[in-house]
């Protein structure tokens, strides 16, 4: 096997991290906090002369009439320009620059707030992407204070400005008042105007324009970003909320139906079996396998047939050694999958086949159970219920509650459209005159299964769901052996919708529910899923922390609530559920790597092989009590 | 030949240059912008 594509994770993570900066951005220009005023060192002037100095500007409406006032008094005056306030004005800005005023900084959100020196940083920013330059002249110097925000008469204002006679005036050009006391200051006898220092702006660096270019970029359009983010989140919402709707509303009608059916069971159906079990290296489960199959209660024949895909740990010996009547083993070179069950297939006798994994356990009425829907000459084929075997610990809880909660439930609401996309390699079983329609497993996807089962829907048989036959299998216990078999059924069910993309445009039930069905919440949820996640970050560190938690509890309540109801309808313990809340913080970002990781990997072309599972044989602990496997 | 498979390898070139090109330059942005931004601290 090629080396999996990894690359793509160092930009997703980059990318996600320069979004997430985005709207953190976005929302800290969007706070103004109380303005400071710092004491800063005292700036020598001669006898009666004045230094303006504007804060809090530039102001869109006042700033220009300001600047008026000066012009017509011949005054250059200093302006101690936020930086925010400079993004959001720049045509002010650059007027006030065009004029001849002084440019100098005294904040970037609000005045005075320079203390932090990231603010400074961002200040700059604003200012090299606005004038293309920066200034040295930061913060105030010590300054007469002109009383104009307590006051409001001009005579009072003047008064207090000139009660130094001379100096560094603290006036503001965010409001009406700024322009009628520079109007009045300048009148005032015998003064001289100056700035508060000779200091010229200095050119800014290419760097600083464009880190000024990217930080203005995102105060003005981090709502937009915010926006994007909040559509995708409704969208995912939406679904998963449809989802669990459709999940709660179809699950209870196919359950009732069933219970009609069970008042008036139809006649019990025993065509003879034929069991085909591909194994490749499953010589720690294999002879747990056969046995359950062999202590199968069906009323008729049944024959099993094990296909030894060229193992070599010896799983052909391990079936050979149990020496059970009706039990053959039939050894290929090393094939695939596919190719194995095709062996089986061919050399079967009887015409309702069972396909199961070679770490499958059955229960006695299982094989029974799973015939039953053929009784119907339009079903081609018949998925069972299968669960985790190994369900100790987090990882088995895990995937025991994703089977109930998610694949299982998944297969009622499709089972009640006619459209169940996947008969599980674990548990499933196949008319032979349907696999004949499809000319057998196809080697085309790394999910057989599914493509198998689209195939045979879209050939024109029916698919049917039968809760009652459970088979018990091994579930991945490490985050690595479950990562590798979700990439390759996550890789192979997109193969596989790939392939029947033509579904798309027939009548069948395929096209116009199943497809769109795994487009939906197999593909557009996960991918929309992390960004949920992200406003979820979002919202703890720099929105309504509150906020968040009650929404994401609502969430986390509703999809457990859904995850019990899934375990009552399969019959199954509410025990485990403890498990599901922490499911959200590992599990779920787990699977939809999973998704992106096999998205790209279907744009790279990569030929994926398949990837086994190491082995525990810890099926001996599976909870189907009834099957002994020693 | 399974689906998506691409035979001569071009589309995975391709893919690992797209990929390459995209965290090579989220990496200069991200050094450019930062850097910037400690520099004016």
């Amino acid at each position: 096997m090629k080396r999996a594509p990894r690359l793509h994770w160092v930009s997703i993570l980059l990318g996600l991290l320069v979004l997430m900066s985005v709207v953190s951005f976005h929302a800290y220009t969007a706070i103004k906090p109380e303005p400071v005023q710092h004491a800063r060192e005292h700036r020598e002037l001669p006898e009666r002369t004045l230094a303006l100095a504007f804060h809090g500007g530039p102001d869109p409406k006042w700033t220009p009439r300001l600047l008026t006032a000066l012009r017509e008094a011949g005054v250059k005056a200093t302006f101690f320009v936020t930086g925010t306030q400079v993004t959001r004005n720049p045509e002010v800005t650059r007027r006030i620059a065009d004029e001849g005023h002084q440019i100098a900084l005294d904040g970037f959100r609000v005045e005075g707030d320079l203390g932090n020196p990231l603010n400074l940083a961002f200040a700059q920013a604003a200012l090299a992407d606005v004038l293309g330059t920066h200034t040295r002249l930061v913060g105030a110097p010590a300054e007469v204070d002109s009383g104009d925000r307590d006051y409001q008469d001009i005579g009072t204002l003047v008064k207090m400005s000139l009660q130094h006679g001379g100096g560094v005036v603290r006036l503001h050009d965010d409001g009406s008042i700024g322009a009628d006391i520079a109007r009045e200051l300048a009148k005032a006898p015998g003064y001289r105007f100056v700035t508060v220092t000779d200091d010229r702006p200095v050119e800014a660096t290419a760097t600083e324009r464009f880190t000024g270019a990217v930080t203005t970029w995102s105060q003005r359009n981090g709502g937009i970003v915010l926006m994007l983010l909040g559509t995708s989140i409704a969208i995912a919402a939406l679904l998963g909320l449809l989802r669990t709707l459709m999940q709660l509303g179809l699950a209870h009608t196919d359950r009732r139906l069933r219970r009609e059916g069970e008042q008036e069971p139809p006649p019990w159906f025993a065509p003879p079996v034929s069991v085909i079990i591909p194994a490749y290296n499953e010589a720690l489960n294999i002879a747990a396998t056969v046995r359950s199959i062999a202590a199968n209660n069906h009323c008729a024949d049944v024959e099993v047939i094990v296909v030894d895909d060229g193992s070599t740990d010896g799983t052909g010996d391990r079936a050979e050694e149990l020496d059970l009547p009706g039990v053959t083993v039939i050894r290929q070179t090393n094939q695939g999958k596919p190719a194995a069950l095709n062996t089986g297939i061919r050399k079967a006798k009887h015409d309702v086949l069972v396909l199961l994994d070679g770490d499958t356990i059955f229960e006695p009425d299982t094989i029974g159970e799973l015939v039953q829907p053929f009784a119907d000459a339009q079903v081609g084929a018949v998925s069972g219920n299968a669960k985790v075997g190994n369900r100790k610990g987090l990882l088995g809880r895990w995937q025991h509650l994703e089977y109930c909660a998610g694949s299982n439930l998944d297969r009622q609401i499709l089972h009640a459209l006619h459209c169940i996309p996947t008969v599980p390699g674990a548990v499933g079983a196949f008319r032979g005159a349907a696999l004949t329609d499809v000319g057998g497993v196809s080697d085309d996807t790394l999910a057989e299964d599914t493509d198998l089962t689209m195939a045979v829907t879209r050939a024109g048989w029916r698919v049917a769901y039968r809760q009652q036959a459970k088979a018990w299998t091994e579930a991945p216990s490490t985050v690595r052996g479950l990562f590798r078999q979700r990439y390759r059924w996550s890789y192979g069910t997109f193969q596989a919708m790939w392939k029947h993309r033509g579904a798309l445009l027939e009548n069948g039930p395929m096209g116009r529910f199943g497809l769109i069905y795994l487009l939906a919440f197999h593909l557009l949820l996960p991918l929309l899923a992390p960004v949920m996640d992200l406003y979820v970050v979002y919202g703890f560190l720099v929105a309504d922390a509150p906020f968040a938690l009650i929404v994401w509890t609502v969430f986390l309540l509703l999809q457990t609530a859904s995850a019990g109801y899934a375990l009552r309808l399969d019959g199954e313990s509410l025990k485990p559920l403890w498990v599901y809340p922490l499911q959200q913080i590992v599990y779920r970002q787990l699977m939809y790597l999973v998704v992106i990781q096999s998205l790209i990997t279907a744009w790279h072309g990569t030929q994926l092989r398949w990837m086994s599972v190491r082995r525990t044989g810890l099926l001996t602990d599976a909870p189907g009590g009834t099957v002994h496997v020693t | 030949m399974q689906i998506f498979v691409d035979a001569n390898g071009g589309r995975r070139m391709v893919a690992r240059l797209v990929s390459l090109t995209v965290a090579c330059g989220l990496i200069v942005f991200a050094a450019v912008v930062g850097g910037t931004l400690l520099e004016m601290w």
